[in-house]
């Protein structure tokens, strides 16, 4: 926060003088990336914008629809329904991964053994590997035939479940994308834990505060920016849940239909039905619940001191 | 950076923390099994693989040389040919994305220009729009292009890295002073100078964790080339594993033993990056304390 | 000590891209569209004009060599664009796009008029059919017709059977069921005695279940394209409810499982015994070797028997699968395309390897009669003369189907259906009713008018 504010300070000063250059060295920083972000974000989404103002059917083909896609999105019980989905399946799934990140970085931040730092990597390590074969494991993984999980629960006499189901196939990726995501929230938080000055825990144990206090009261609200940031990371990746539902559907294609999550439906609407005008109403609705979702999100929690300040 | 006061205090304590190992230990299990079940099922046949030998160990004959010998020969060799490609698509695009980070969020951080604060706060927006709802409307665009099924397909929307460029431009706020900066202009330097010999090696520590986030992000992609491409030579390996899991989902697919290339090919993909990981940690480490500790 | 370990993190990923640069050789990516570059297969005579084909059967490398050496004026480029859905996606996308359609594609029987409607294939009626006509049965043909176009060429076909395990019939003293009925007495008599699930009712295999309601008469889709985008649609009819509610009575009952099929969970249990028969098409024995099925304890236990029926009386053959070269409208030449869709997979050696390795069922009369394919003893069935018994005289039997022109749409619809019966939350009428629902509202949507 200082450093920057002196900063723009700085600038604010220097502004006056060399007002022409700064703009045109500042433009040639920013340019080369200011050209990607227009030709690769900007342009797709004005296009997309456009191209689902009309429709396309097998008859009629192509007309100007306005904005009847939207109304029709909107009254889609295959996008709705993916649209809850992910809602529902980000309620659940954030708050667990937050508090396991959350606990095992605590841990970490605690023990200072070899064994800590091993587990830190090992913990890690399912970050650095595609979700594409993060879910093949975890779908043969889930094998009531073969699977370890069905062993266990065959060691008790019970059946295990299957994950697979229509039923459950909700825990079963809510397990996968824990076990790929929560060991890169964990570095971040640990990160942000190793950054805290010590000097404050000992002060705090000076004033007589349990091991307990020193956690609520000192690390976890220091981490409150952090926790912010994950979040946010979180909410974005789970609504525009893709890869792990599209490869699982390979494996269980009556629990995940066609429309499971918004983007497996535009995704449909794309390549399987040739509708690239819905499947473009389909994504800008879902990129403007997502903006929205977010931005509410952001301005919450705005007094709290978020990343973006 | 105050790594040594912490080890300090530590060592004055040292307990012991048995339960927290525990709890430790079963996490690392739990963490650990896909990939124990990665190298143990890679060296079943499928006859061993769906046969009711156990999941989490190996079947008495192990197959190791056999898959290897049929995963990079299937299809023509085409396994290795997605290998090279997903480094290709990794490098470039990860690469691509760095330096366009790097020079944009060093510019939003140290220069006043017009349209500085408008830019930037779109930016902000841009680091909100889900990367996948962008990736059909590209790919239409491209495909009006004439682009779609090229290299540059699944090159170019991956150089596009708004989080790189925040978080760039959060480190350089901090971590590059003005005086420096001013200090080497009054020396003479010119800006780029000034940028490549003062700045960039403080900037290190982003550099690394962004290059390494981008990368990641490439060598993982799945959705935006399974989108552009067609021809099968061009897939990057996730895709290209995903074809296959489909194509042994058909039945048209008799007579090859898909399942076990499958799974061997899952672990040889996963090995590149584990190491690249594993070796540049104290990196990334460094670089992920950015916008999280404000 | 860092730079040492970015070096090695460098090396470990470059050389990994070394290797595989090695090994693959490069014929570049994008680039000239119009000399194909990127063929799996070598072209033995590159002065020959070349056709663009896409095919996913395993053996068609030997096909596409095959044909290449026995033509020198036209010579087959092969990609392998992925097996079933993956492929028509691509076609799919290609067709949108304009460009990028091979000449030649593969597709299963039933996705024909779904393209075509679309005007991406070519009506093959003038272009080398009458020459081979004959080769095929009625069947073959009208499943690959829509009104009076012809649009595509046969290659295999896919006549059902029960696939059953002796092991299991032998064990519960049970025959092979011929009805129905005799079918869900077997099962409980099964299930009674503690035995396995008798069959399965997947819902990633809505082709499958069609099929089963061809079966008992209904007749889903009436379609030509004569009559300009009208189509009339009959999933709730009385014969299509009597074979759901008949699958979901089962289901509820606990006499059949509900696993997605082709799937490592449903190989695994077909290996380990979970369901006592397999009721699939000609060319599953390929597939199920394939995939690790009879090669362990599970050895010679495999037989197979005619499909049951609904009325023994009136027996009706069905098929499921099956796959056709049609010609796309992007095609560059489409007579020389036409005589590549004709001219593979339709020689000897081809042939004989195909239905050899049980990769495919040919459907070309000159096979179907050969006493050396009718009398084959299959391996996988025991030595048991299964051609013979089970699958030519249902492959003569077969009158052909009528498929829809939008089937991507209703196979996505009857699996959501066959889900919902499996999980208890529709019975088979009703799920009918919201298939016939959810199916003539998008035909309505799609401008088509609905009879």
């Amino acid at each position: 926060m200082t450093a920057s504010t002196t900063g723009a300070v700085q600038t604010r000063k220097r502004r006056r003088r060399t007002n022409a250059r700064q703009n045109l060295i500042g433009w040639l920083f920013v340019g080369p990336f200011g050209i990607v972000f227009l030709a690769l974000l900007v342009l797709p989404i004005c296009y997309a914008l456009y191209l689902s103002l009309y429709q396309k059917t097998l008859m009629a083909g192509t007309t100007f629809a306005g904005f009847d896609n939207y109304l029709k999105a909107f009254d889609d019980p295959s996008f709705l329904k993916g649209v809850w989905f992910v809602i529902r399946f980000s309620l659940v799934l954030i708050p667990i991964q937050m508090i396991i990140s959350l606990a095992i970085a605590l841990i970490l931040d605690e023990v200072t053994s070899r064994f800590a730092r091993f587990s830190r990597l090992m913990i890690f390590l399912p970050y650095a590997i595609p979700t594409v074969i993060g879910a093949l494991m975890w779908g043969f993984l889930y094998s009531r035939n073969f699977g370890p999980i069905a062993d266990v629960f065959g060691a008790f006499g019970a059946a295990g479940p299957d994950l697979l189901s229509t039923n459950m196939i909700f825990y079963g990726l809510l397990n996968v994308v824990t076990w790929q995501w929560a060991g890169y929230y964990m570095i971040i938080l640990y990160a942000a834990l190793q950054g805290i000055d010590p000097t404050l825990y000992e002060a705090a144990r000076i004033d007589g505060a349990s091991r307990w206090q020193i956690i609520f009261r000192i690390k976890i609200r220091l981490l409150t920016p952090a926790l912010v940031l994950i979040l946010v990371f979180a909410l974005i990746g789970t609504l525009q849940f893709f890869n792990e539902p599209k490869i699982i559907q390979q494996l269980a294609a009556g629990a995940i239909p066609d429309d499971f999550t918004p983007n497996m439906y535009a995704y449909q609407q794309a390549f399987t039905l040739a509708n690239s005008n819905y499947s473009s109403t389909i994504s800008f609705a879902l990129g403007a619940v997502v903006f929205i979702c977010v931005y509410v999100f952001m301005l919450a929690t705005r007094k709290r001191g978020n990343f973006m300040s | 950076m105050t790594a040594t006061n912490i080890e300090r205090g530590r060592a004055r304590r040292k307990p012991r923390h048995i339960p927290l190992h525990l709890v430790l230990a079963a996490l690392v299990i739990y963490f650990l099994i896909p990939f124990w079940w990665v190298i143990v099922n890679s060296s079943k046949d499928s006859a061993a693989l769906f046969g009711g030998t156990s999941a989490l160990w190996f079947a008495p004959d192990i197959n190791y040389v056999e898959n290897f010998k049929q995963l990079f020969t299937y299809n023509g060799g085409l396994y290795a040919r997605w290998l090279a490609n997903s480094a290709l698509y990794a490098f470039a695009g990860g690469i691509g994305a760095t330096v366009l980070s790097v020079l944009a969020g060093y510019g939003f951080a140290k220069y006043s220009f017009v349209g500085r604060r408008a830019g930037f706060s779109i930016l902000l927006g841009a680091v909100m729009v889900p990367a996948t709802a962008l990736v059909i409307p590209t790919f239409i665009l491209f495909s009006r292009a004439g682009l779609t099924d090229t290299v540059w397909s699944v090159i170019l929307p991956t150089l596009l890295n708004p989080f790189g460029v925040f978080l760039v431009n959060l480190y350089a706020r901090d971590s590059v002073p003005d005086e420096l900066l001013d200090a080497a202009r009054v020396d003479g330097a010119g800006e780029f100078r000034t940028f490549v010999k003062v700045a960039l090696p403080l900037l290190r520590p982003v550099i690394v964790t962004v290059l390494l986030l981008s990368v990641v992000q490439s060598w993982n992609n799945y959705f935006l080339p399974l989108a552009m491409l067609v021809d099968n030579r061009l897939f990057p390996v996730t895709v290209g594993i995903g074809l296959w899991q489909s194509t042994a989902s058909t039945y048209g697919a008799a007579g090859t033993n898909l399942w076990s290339i499958i799974i061997l090919g899952s672990l040889v993909s996963i090995i590149p990056l584990i190491i690249a990981f594993l070796s540049l940690q104290r990196y990334w480490r460094g670089g992920l304390t950015v916008g999280s500790l404000k | 000590m860092k730079t040492k370990q970015v070096l090695a993190a460098s090396l470990a990923l470059l050389l990994t891209g070394a290797i595989a640069a090695c090994s693959g050789d490069d014929s570049g990516g994008g680039g000239g569209q119009d000399k194909p570059t990127n063929c799996t297969n070598t072209i033995p005579k590159p002065d020959a004009p070349v056709v663009t084909l896409w095919a996913w059967y395993p053996n068609t490398q030997l096909v596409v060599d095959n044909f290449n050496k026995a033509h020198d004026d036209v010579q087959v480029c092969w990609t392998n664009a992925g097996a079933g859905g993956d492929e028509y996606d691509k076609f799919q996308t290609a067709i949108t796009a304009g460009k990028g359609a091979p000449d030649v594609v593969m597709l299963e029987a039933d996705r024909i008029a779904t393209f075509q409607i679309q005007k991406a294939l070519v009506d093959l009626t003038d272009k080398g059919y009458q020459d081979v006509k004959a080769n095929f049965s009625e069947g073959a043909w009208k499943d690959l017709s829509v009104g009076s176009g012809v649009y595509g060429a046969p290659i295999d076909g896919g006549p059902m059977g029960m696939i059953y395990r002796k092991d299991v019939f032998d064990k519960y003293k049970i025959t092979p069921p011929t009805t129905w009925a005799e079918y869900e007495t077997a099962a409980q008599k099964v299930k009674d005695a503690g035995g396995p699930l008798f069959g399965d009712f997947p819902a990633n295999q809505p082709a499958y279940v069609t099929a089963l309601l061809y079966q008992n008469g209904a007749q889903p889709f009436t379609y030509d394209p004569a009559n300009k985008g009208e189509i009339s649609i009959k999933l709730n009819d009385d014969a299509s409810k009597k074979v759901l509610d008949y699958w979901a009575g089962l289901v509820k009952k606990g006499l059949v499982g509900k696993q997605d099929q082709f799937t490592p969970e449903y190989i695994a249990g077909v290996i380990g015994g979970k369901y006592g028969t397999y009721l699939s098409a000609a060319w599953a024995p390929g597939y199920l070797q394939g995939a690790g099925v009879g090669k362990g304890a599970d050895a010679k236990v495999w037989a197979t028997a005619p499909l049951p029926q609904w009325d023994p009386a009136n027996p009706v053959s069905v098929n499921w699968g099956g796959s056709a070269f049609s010609v796309t409208s992007q095609a560059k030449d489409p007579a020389l395309a036409a005589k590549v869709a004709f001219g593979v997979y339709a020689d000897d050696a081809s042939l004989k390897d195909g239905w050899e390795n049980q990769i495919i069922f040919p459907l070309n009369l000159k096979v179907l009669k050969d006493p050396a394919f009718i009398d084959a003893k299959v391996g996988f069935f025991d030595g048991q003369q299964a051609n013979k018994e089970v699958y030519v005289p249902a492959a003569n039997a077969y009158k052909g189907m009528t498929y829809t022109p939008i089937g991507q749409y209703f196979y996505t619809a009857f699996t959501k259906q066959i889900a919902a019966i499996n999980d208890g939350s529709k019975t088979g009428s009703e799920a009918a009713d919201a298939l016939q629902e959810d199916v003539v509202k998008y035909a309505t949507e799609q401008g088509l008018t609905v009879k």
